[in-house]
């Protein structure tokens, strides 16, 4: 049931992205990852609209989101998320490089469910990447998709 | 009188003027002048605002007085002009009374008619209330005195002499006193009475014309003065107002400059922290690449990779790992500088044994021996404190490394009742002072890097830390021979 669940990372940096996927690759989860380049992507991807307009429907098993995208940021995306009733649910992790204490603190008033910081060191991005995707996209059990009704 | 005293109000308002147009140095009584000219320019605005609104005041008081002093003589004037008129009017009644008495007592001797005789006998009864009279009105001159004795003893022999010729005639009739009755018996006191009289009556009116020309003088010096005080006093207002105006125009310039200077700082403060935000974000993404991407390049090459590429692999990871570590020790060297400070009770006994505790990872295989004196409760942001002597004690046990019992002391001096200097003092491989001055800088080190490791940001951030706390920080050392290093903090809450 889980496995259905796909994972969405919100990645701009081509690279960080290719780092992220390899990272998951060991694991074996890099065919769940669905990758959008900007927050614009992945708010297209949420609501069904644009280049994701035939996708299945339901929610993904978690949302990684970078803080510093084109178009739309990560903290308005996660605004997004969270002000919507049918999108809350959805545990979104912020991936990112700023360690600033106002990033932080924004994000988890904004509702964010966690918050990492990208290590500078490949073998620990490594090692956090594989946790973080073996974590919410396999361990951790992803809300209901009817848990809107509560709301 | 008035004279002396206007002469007397005259050198403070002239004084006072003085320094006003203070590019005519006057080079007459110099001397005074120049003397008072610098004692004025070392005064503060208070002080002078001070000294102008004192000589107002006595502006007005020394006017007040000379004024008040000429209106009283004006009215005493009054009064003694009023006396003389009163002594020149009762003057004449008693030289009409005199010749009456003369007259009448002649008409008495020659006729026998006795109605002579009682106009004579009234006026004999007048003459004591003359002398009263004449004597209550010359109490305020004296030198009228003595003719008004002269007078009425002149008086009192002209009626003595003219009773004495009543009562001949009486006694022997017309023929005993006939010589008497056609010459007048006190004809010749008569005559001399006269001339008292007038000369008294010259006297008052020589009086009376002299102090109407002292009242006019006086009235004319007190309007000059009033006048000529008003003027000095106005401009002295003035001049005070000027000075209050000037200030305050230059307080609110320098008010508007330093709010201009603080938007400024604010300014260049924000962009300092865009610009370090910018750096944590965007420096260390390429960093990551070069880890992520070296680390997959020898993944992907691994069965067919040397040593020697091995190594060159090994290299760029390394290179990136110590430049992430570089930005960031720069990011909390820049966060230290900018951090809101807190002012609290600090414990230093309690934070060096938590420092301590967090370094028993570090101090593990080492042989230490500690000597940490008691040390005192200091006012500072503890979190700030914490990292001043998290690196003072671990610089002192990574520089202590190569000796095989290492000993460090953690003490305190009290130089004066308002500062407190700790230090941390080792056995280790010390430095040569000639480079002390580097040794709190930023990226500054004095040891190559692979025989201790580190960015050489530690001191940096010290010195700055103590600095905020309004303290310093300086370093003693014999090379090979351990180091101390000081921290001196101020006892009392510095409000910066």
């Amino acid at each position: 049931m889980t496995a259905a669940k796909p994972i969405l990372l919100a990645e701009d940096n081509p690279r960080d992205a290719e780092l992220a996927l390899a990272a998951m690759e060991a694991e074996h989860i890099s065919e769940k990852v669905v990758l959008c380049h900007d927050g614009a992507e992945v708010l297209d991807y949420l609501y069904c609209r644009g280049q994701f307009k035939s996708r299945l429907k339901g929610n993904p098993a978690v949302v990684f989101l970078d803080l510093k995208m084109p178009k739309v940021n990560g903290l308005e995306v996660l605004r997004t998320i969270k002000t919507d009733a049918n999108l809350r649910p959805i545990p979104v992790v912020m991936l990112t490089s700023s360690r600033e204490e106002r990033d932080l603190a924004e994000s988890y008033a904004l509702g964010a469910n966690a918050y990492v910081v990208k290590p500078v060191e490949f073998h620990k991005f490594l090692s956090a990447v594989k946790e973080l995707g073996t974590f919410w996209g396999v361990i951790n059990e992803p809300p209901p998709e009817n848990c809107r009704s509560t709301h | 009188m008035e004279s002396a005293s206007n002469h007397h109000s005259q050198p403070p308002f002239l004084a006072a003027e003085g320094p006003t147009p203070s590019s005519s140095a006057p080079a007459g009584p110099s001397g005074f002048s120049r003397v008072f000219v610098t004692w004025f320019q070392r005064l503060t605005i208070e002080h002078r605002v001070l000294a102008g609104f004192s000589l107002v005041f006595v502006g007005i008081l020394i006017v007040s007085a000379v004024s008040y002093h000429n209106m009283n003589i004006l009215l005493a004037n009054r009064g003694l002009d009023g006396r003389s008129q009163d002594l020149i009017q009762l003057l004449s009644n008693v030289a009409v009374a005199m010749s009456e008495a003369e007259d009448t007592h002649r008409r008495y001797l020659v006729t026998g008619e006795a109605s002579y005789l009682e106009a004579y006998k009234k006026v004999v009864k007048e003459k004591p209330t003359f002398t009263t009279y004449l004597n209550d009105l010359i109490r305020e001159s004296p030198e009228q005195l003595p003719r008004v004795g002269l007078l009425d003893r002149m008086m009192d022999r002209q009626l003595n002499a003219e009773s004495k010729a009543i009562a001949q005639f009486q006694e022997g009739g017309f023929r005993a006193v006939k010589k008497m009755a056609f010459e007048g018996a006190g004809k010749r006191e008569l005559g001399v009475i006269h001339q008292i009289i007038s000369e008294m009556d010259l006297h008052e009116r020589q009086a009376i014309s002299r102090r109407v020309v002292e009242s006019a003088a006086g009235t004319k010096t007190t309007i000059v003065l009033l006048c000529s005080g008003a003027l000095l006093q106005l401009v002295l207002l003035a001049w005070v107002y000027y000075l209050i105006r000037h200030d305050i125009t230059e307080r609110r310039r320098i008010a508007g400059e330093l709010q201009r200077r603080g938007e400024l700082l604010e300014s260049a403060n924000k962009e300092l922290e865009a610009f370090s935000y910018s750096v944590s974000h965007d420096l260390r993404a390429p960093l990551r690449h070069i880890d992520g991407y070296a680390a997959l390049l020898r993944k992907a090459v691994e069965h067919s990779l040397n040593d020697k590429a091995a190594r060159y692999l090994q290299t760029i990871s390394d290179s990136a790992k110590q430049m992430g570590q570089l930005i960031d020790d720069l990011l909390v060297f820049s966060r230290m500088g900018r951090q809101e400070m807190l002012h609290t009770a600090v414990n230093l006994d309690q934070l060096i044994k938590n420092i301590l505790s967090d370094l028993r990872l570090d101090l593990q295989g080492r042989e230490i021996s500690w000597t940490i004196a008691v040390l005192p409760e200091v006012q500072g942001d503890p979190a700030m404190l914490r990292q001043v002597f998290m690196n003072l004690i671990a610089n002192a046990v990574k520089f202590t490394s190569t000796r095989r019992i290492a000993t460090v002391e953690i003490g305190v001096e009290h130089p004066s009742s308002t500062e407190i200097v700790l230090f941390v003092r080792d056995n280790g491989v010390g430095f040569d002072m000639q480079y002390a001055p580097k040794l709190f800088g930023v990226f500054q080190r004095l040891h190559r890097a692979d025989e201790f490791e580190g960015t050489g940001i530690g001191l940096a951030n010290v010195r700055r830390i103590v600095h905020r706390h309004g303290g310093r920080t300086w370093a003693e050392s014999v090379p090979d021979n351990g180091a101390t290093f000081y921290v001196l903090l101020p006892m009392r809450r510095r409000d910066s």
